[in-house]
C-alpha cells in the first residue's frame, strides 16, 4: 500500500545551512498491518510522514501511498489517506458534528452517505454527547476523539498517525491506541510514529528505527529480537543509537 | 462558507465589523451633543488702556464686553472679557465682586507694566531710524542688540501675563477722529490725520492660539467698528458711502444644499471607505492565516484533498466579505447618525460644515462597485501577509505597515489638490479613492469621470489579482507554511551568509542589492545637487557628467560587485562574464536601432498619461552641442551601459532567476531596472528596456550583448539629441522620419518595420537558446506576450 524508496529532504537552515531531515529511507506497508515509526524527537519522523501525506514535497527518492505517487498525484494521494497528529488541530469555533461534517464535504462524501457514516462514527467512537461542543470548550481527549473522527471520515485505506498520544494521558492514550487497533481489523494499511516503546511493542507489527534522518533498523519485532540478541526494545533502541553515534565519530575521525 | 461561518462565530471580530460601527457613531453622536452643550469657551482677555480716550459714538465697548452688533454672531461678544482702565468700569467691576476686581486690577497692572517696555522698545526702534547711516557700526550693533532684548522682554511680559490681546489707545483719538471728521465735512485738507500719528496698538502673539483666537475676534469688532466711523465721516461729508468699495463686485454662491452636502461626502466617503475596507480585511485575514497556523489548524486544512488554490480562495471570499461589509456598515452607521445628528442640532453649529444629507443613490452605487475591487486587493495583500507570519502576533507587525501606507496614500487623496488623471488612475488605492471623491463632488462633469472609471476598474482588478496570486503562492511554498520559530542573530546570520556561499547569489540577496542602490542614490541625490549647484555656469555640465560617472559607479556597480565577490563563489556565473556567441553579439548590436525609434513614439504618446515634470538640467546638457560628444557618450551611454548591466542583468537578474523561474527573474530585473530611473516616463520606459535586456542576458548567458545593446540604446538617444533642427529627410527619407517641434520623430512605417524586426530576433535569440538547452517554457510565452506588448503600444 505504501511504498517509500530513498526519500529524502533536506532544510535550510541558518545555524547549520543545508540539513539533511531524511536521509534516503525506503520502507513498504501492506494493508492490514500497522508500521511503527521509531525514533527521538527530531528523528525526522514527521517530516517523513508529511512528505507522504504531501504536505512537503521531497528533495530526492520516491514514494507511493495507495498507488498514487506523492509528488505527481498529490490531490489522490490525499483522498486517499487519513492524517493524524498532534498538530493536525480542530476549529476552536466549530462543534465537533461540524468539524467532521466539513472535512467529509472536504473529501466530497455524497450527503446522505456522510450523515450516515458521521452517525456511525460517533456512535463507535462514543462522541454523540460531545456532538454539539464547540472545539474550545472541549478537553483534549475529546479533541483527540474528534481528530481520529476526521481522520476515518471518508473511509481511507491508508492512515498515517504522527504521535497521536503526545500529551495525553493514560486513559486517552489507550483509547487512541484501542481505535487504531480496531482500524488495523478493518484491514487499513497504518503508519504510526512515536517515540514511545511501550506503544510499539504493543501495537506494531513491523518497526523501522529511526534516527538522525536514518533508518537504522528494520523488521517485525521478533526478527529484530533475533538479529540483534536483545529482547528489550528499549535496550535494543539505545544500543542501535549508540552504534550510529559510534560509527558517526568513526567518520568524523 | 465553513471560514465565513467560523469568522462569524467570532465574537470579537463580529464585534469589530458590525457592533462595533452601529455603535461607535450613535455613540459619538451623542458624545458630541453632549460636548456642545457643556463646551463654553472661556472667555479671553483684551485689555485696553486709554480706553477714555475712544470716541464715544460709535461705541467700541459695553461694559466688558465689546458692543455685540460689531460681531456676525452677537454671541461671540461674550467670548472676549474687556479690562479697561476706564473709571466708570472699575465702579461696575465692584459691584460684580471683587476676586474679578483683583483679577482685572492684576490684568491691568500687567497690561501697564507691558506699555512701559513698548515704549521702550518703539523709542529704540525710532532712534534706528533716525541714526540710520550717521552711526558706527558698533553703536548700531549696540541698538540692535537693545532692540532685540526689548523684544524679547516684552514677547516675555506678554506671555507670562494672562493677557491676550492687549490694546492701547493713544491719548486724543478721540479728538483727532472727531477733528478729522469735522474737516472733511468741510472738505478742508486734513493736516494732522490721527490714522497716520495716532495709530492704536494691538499686541498679540500668534503662536499662542488663545491670542490668536481673541485676537481674530478682537479685529472682527475693531474692523466693523471702524467701518461705522468711516460711514458716519462719509455721511457727514456728504459723500457716497460706497466710496472706500468703488468696485464692489457681488459674489453669488451657487451651492446648493446637496452640493455642500456632497463635498462633505466627497472628502469624507473615500478616505472612510479605504480605511474602513483595509480595518476590515486585517483581522479577519490574520486569524485565516497566521491563526490557523497557530492554532494547528492548518496542517488539518492541507491534508484534506482541497487544492491549496481553493483554500486561498475560500480565506480569500471571506477575508473579501467582511472587507466590504465592515466598510459599508460603517459607512452606512457613519450616514446615518450624521444625519440624524443635523436633523436633532438643526441649524446649530453643523450647519456650518455642510449638509449632511446622504449622497444619491448612482454615487452609492459605484462606492460599491468600486469598492469590492479595492476591498479584494486588501484582503489578498492581508492574507499573504498573515500566511507568511509565524503567529497573530507576527502578522500585526507586518500588516501595520500596510495600513500606514494606505493611510498615507488617502491623506494624499484628501488634498483638494489632487484630481484624477490618467497617472493616478493606474495607481493603487489613489485611483479608487480619486475617482470616487470625483463621483461624489458633482454629478454634472460625471461624464469624464466614467472614463476613468475603466481604467479604474481594470488596474484595480488587475492589483488585486496580482496580490491574490502571490497569497496563493505563499500559500505554496512549505518553508512559508512550516515556518518555525528562528533565531536570529545577525552575526551568525552573516557567518551563515558567508559560509553557505552559492555560485549564484540568492533571492534576497539580489533584492537587498537592489535595495542598498536606491538608498545610496537617495543619499548621493543632494551632495550631487549641491555640488552641480557650486559650479560655475560654465563648466557645470561638464561638472555634471562627472559627477554622473562617479554615481553610476559607486551607487550601482559597486554594490552589485561587493556583494557579488563576497556571496557567491562565482563571480564569473554570477555577472555572466562570458563571450557571447556572434548571433547574440550582433542582436545586440541591432536591436537598439530597432527598438530606439519605437521606445521614442511610444514616450512620446504617452506624455499625457504621466504627469509633467521640468526638464531635468542634467538630460539638457546631453544635447548640449557645446559639449565634446566623447565626454557625453563616455558619461550617458558608456558608463550606464557598464554599471547597470553589472548589477541589474548581473547580480539582481541572478539572484533573482536562482530558483529557477526565469520570467520572474526578467519582470522583477527590469521593474528595479525601471525603478532606479526615478522619473515616471523613464520607469516605464526602463522597465520595458529592461526585459529585452534581461531575456538577451538570460538567453545568451553573457553579460556582453546586453552591454552592447545598452551602450548603443543611450548614444542613439545622446545623437539624437544632437541631431541639428535645420535638418531637413530627403531622399525617401521623409517617409520615415520627420522634423516635429524641434526634434526627429519616427513616422508609421518605420516603426512598423522595426517592430517587425524585433520581434523577429527576439524570437530567434529564444529559439537558439532553446537549441542549446531546455530552458523553460515559461520563458518563451513571456517574451512572446513581449513582444506583443511591444507591438501592441505602438
Amino acid at each position: 500500500m505504501i511504498h517509500v524508496e530513498k526519500l529524502s529532504k533536506s532544510f535550510d537552515d541558518l545555524r547549520r545551512g543545508s540539513i539533511l531531515a531524511l536521509d534516503s529511507v525506503s520502507f513498504d506497508v501492506e494493508a492490514g498491518e500497522i508500521f511503527g515509526l521509531l525514533g527521538p524527537n527530531g528523528a525526522g519522523k514527521t517530516t517523513c510522514l508529511r512528505m507522504l501525506s504531501t504536505v512537503l514535497q521531497p528533495t530526492g527518492g520516491m514514494a507511493t501511498v495507495a498507488g498514487y505517487d506523492v509528488f505527481t498525484q498529490p490531490q489522490d494521494v490525499r483522498t486517499h489517506i487519513g492524517f493524524m497528529s498532534c498538530n493536525t488541530g480542530i476549529y476552536d469555533r466549530m462543534t465537533a458534528w461540524e468539524m467532521v461534517e466539513y472535512f467529509g464535504r472536504l473529501y466530497s462524501i455524497e450527503e446522505n452517505e456522510l450523515q450516515e457514516r458521521l452517525d456511525r462514527i460517533f456512535t463507535t467512537l462514543q462522541m454523540q454527547d460531545i456532538k454539539d461542543l464547540l472545539g474550545s470548550k472541549m478537553s483534549t481527549g475529546m479533541k483527540q476523539k474528534v481528530s481520529i473522527a476526521r481522520t476515518i471520515i471518508h473511509d481511507p485505506p491508508v492512515l498515517i498517525f504522527d504521535e497521536p498520544t503526545t500529551g495525553l494521558d493514560v486513559l486517552v492514550a489507550r483509547a487512541v491506541l484501542k481505535a487504531i487497533e480496531a482500524l488495523r481489523e478493518e484491514g487499513k494499511c497504518i503508519i504510526f510514529s512515536t517515540h514511545i516503546m511501550r506503544e510499539v511493542e504493543k501495537l506494531c507489527d513491523r518497526v523501522a528505527v529511526i534516527y538522525k534522518g536514518k533508518i537504522l533498523a528494520i523488521g517485525s519485532l521478533p526478527e529484530l529480537e533475533e538479529q540483534y540478541q536483545e529482547s528489550d526494545m528499549e535496550e535494543l533502541f539505545f544500543k542501535l543509537i549508540q552504534e550510529h553515534e559510534d560509527q558517526l565519530a568513526m567518520k568524523a575521525q | 462558507m465553513r471560514e465565513l461561518r467560523d469568522q462569524m462565530r467570532d465574537r470579537r471580530t463580529l464585534f469589530m465589523v458590525a457592533i462595533l460601527p452601529l455603535l461607535l457613531y450613535p455613540a459619538m453622536g451623542i458624545g458630541m451633543v453632549q460636548m456642545t452643550v457643556l463646551f463654553s469657551e472661556q472667555p479671553r482677555n483684551v485689555v485696553i488702556l486709554g480706553a477714555d480716550d475712544l470716541p464715544k459714538h460709535p461705541q467700541l465697548l459695553d461694559g466688558d464686553r465689546f458692543v455685540s452688533n460689531w460681531f456676525l454672531i452677537p454671541t461671540d461678544a461674550d467670548k472676549l472679557r474687556v479690562i479697561t482702565d476706564h473709571k466708570s468700569v472699575e465702579k461696575t467691576d465692584e459691584k460684580a465682586g471683587i476676586p474679578a476686581d483683583i483679577q482685572s486690577q492684576k490684568l491691568l497692572k500687567e497690561a501697564r507694566d507691558l506699555e512701559v517696555v513698548l515704549k521702550k522698545h518703539q523709542e529704540l526702534l525710532d532712534q534706528w531710524d533716525q541714526l540710520e547711516d550717521q552711526e558706527s557700526p558698533e553703536q548700531k550693533k549696540l541698538l540692535a542688540q537693545e532692540i532685540t532684548d526689548t523684544n524679547v522682554k516684552l514677547s516675555k511680559l506678554f506671555a507670562e501675563s494672562q493677557i491676550q490681546v492687549l490694546i492701547l489707545i493713544p491719548k486724543g483719538l478721540a479728538q483727532g477722529i472727531e477733528r478729522v471728521s469735522e474737516r472733511l465735512a468741510r472738505h478742508e485738507p486734513i493736516d494732522d490725520d490721527p490714522a497716520v500719528s495716532l495709530r492704536p496698538l494691538v499686541l498679540r502673539n500668534r503662536a499662542d492660539e488663545k491670542s490668536k483666537l481673541a485676537y481674530s475676534r478682537a479685529r472682527e469688532a475693531m474692523d466693523s467698528w471702524e467701518k461705522e466711523i468711516l460711514r458716519a465721516r462719509l455721511s457727514r461729508a456728504n459723500l457716497p458711502a460706497s466710496l472706500p468699495t468703488p468696485i464692489n463686485p457681488e459674489v453669488i454662491d451657487l451651492a446648493q444644499d446637496d452640493q455642500l452636502a456632497a463635498n462633505l461626502w466627497s472628502k469624507l466617503f473615500p478616505a472612510m471607505l479605504i480605511i474602513m475596507a483595509a480595518t476590515g480585511a486585517f483581522y479577519p485575514a490574520i486569524d485565516l492565516g497566521a491563526g490557523e497556523k497557530e492554532r494547528g489548524t492548518m496542517e488539518t486544512l492541507l491534508i484534506s484533498p482541497a487544492k491549496r488554490t481553493e483554500i486561498v480562495l475560500g480565506k480569500f471570499l471571506t477575508v473579501l466579505v467582511f472587507s466590504v461589509s465592515t466598510a459599508l456598515l460603517n459607512l452606512a452607521s457613519m450616514g446615518f447618525t450624521g444625519r440624524y445628528m443635523a436633523n436633532l442640532v438643526g441649524a446649530g453649529a453643523l450647519s456650518k460644515i455642510g449638509d449632511l444629507s446622504l449622497p444619491s443613490f448612482s454615487a452609492m452605487f459605484w462606492v460599491i462597485v468600486l469598492l469590492i475591487p479595492l476591498s479584494a486587493l486588501f484582503s489578498a495583500l492581508c492574507l499573504a501577509f498573515a500566511t507568511f507570519a509565524r503567529s497573530s502576533k507576527e502578522g500585526q507587525y507586518y500588516l501595520t505597515p500596510l495600513l500606514m501606507v494606505t493611510l498615507g496614500l488617502t491623506v494624499f487623496c484628501l488634498s483638494p489638490a489632487v484630481e484624477i488623471n490618467p497617472f493616478y488612475s493606474m495607481m493603487p488605492i489613489v485611483g479608487v479613492a480619486l475617482l470616487l471623491k470625483g463621483m461624489l463632488l458633482s454629478s454634472v462633469n460625471a461624464g469624464i469621470l466614467y472614463v476613468y472609471a475603466i481604467p479604474v476598474l481594470v488596474t484595480s482588478v488587475g492589483y488585486s489579482l496580482l496580490a491574490l496570486w502571490w497569497a496563493i503562492d505563499q500559500f505554496q511554498r512549505e518553508d512559508v507554511l512550516f515556518r518555525e520559530a528562528e533565531r536570529f542573530e545577525v552575526g551568525l546570520w552573516l557567518r551563515h551568509l558567508m559560509k553557505t556561499k552559492d555560485s549564484l547569489p540568492s533571492f534576497a540577496e539580489a533584492g537587498f542589492c537592489f535595495v542598498i542602490i536606491m538608498l545610496l542614490q537617495f543619499g548621493v541625490m543632494n551632495s550631487m545637487s549641491t555640488a552641480i549647484q557650486a559650479a560655475t555656469d560654465a563648466e557645470r555640465p561638464t561638472r555634471m557628467m562627472q559627477l554622473l560617472m562617479i554615481q553610476q559607479l559607486a551607487t550601482i556597480a559597486t554594490p552589485a560587485l561587493i556583494m557579488g565577490i563576497m556571496l557567491t563563489t562565482s563571480v564569473r556565473k554570477t555577472f555572466r562574464l562570458y563571450l557571447p556567441s556572434f548571433g547574440f553579439l550582433a542582436a545586440g548590436i541591432i536591436l537598439p536601432f530597432l527598438l530606439h525609434p519605437l521606445s521614442l513614439e511610444l514616450a512620446n504618446s504617452l506624455t499625457w498619461f504621466f504627469p509633467k515634470l521640468r526638464s531635468f538640467a542634467a538630460l539638457k546638457s546631453m544635447s548640449d552641442p557645446s559639449q565634446s560628444i566623447w565626454l557625453v557618450l563616455t558619461a550617458f551611454a558608456l558608463t550606464p551601459a557598464i554599471c547597470e548591466e553589472l548589477a541589474f542583468r548581473g547580480f539582481i537578474l541572478s539572484g533573482f532567476g536562482q530558483r529557477g523561474r526565469v520570467w520572474l527573474a526578467i519582470v522583477l530585473s527590469s521593474l528595479t531596472f525601471g525603478v532606479m530611473h526615478m522619473i515616471p516616463q523613464q520607469v516605464f520606459n526602463a522597465s520595458l528596456l529592461g526585459l529585452v535586456l534581461g531575456l538577451m542576458a538570460v538567453h545568451s548567458r553573457s553579460l556582453l550583448p546586453g552591454v552592447v545593446f545598452h551602450f548603443i540604446y543611450n548614444s542613439l538617444g545622446v545623437l539624437h539629441g544632437r541631431i541639428p533642427e535645420a535638418w531637413v529627410p530627403e531622399n525617401g527619407l521623409e517617409y520615415f522620419v520627420r522634423i516635429e517641434q524641434g526634434a526627429l520623430r519616427y513616422s508609421w512605417p518605420l516603426l512598423l518595420i522595426c517592430g517587425v524586426i524585433a520581434v523577429l530576433i527576439l524570437r530567434w535569440v529564444q529559439k537558439q537558446s532553446q537549441s542549446k538547452t531546455d530552458l523553460s517554457a515559461s520563458g518563451s510565452s513571456d517574451s512572446d506576450s513581449f513582444g506583443r506588448r511591444l507591438t501592441d503600444a505602438k
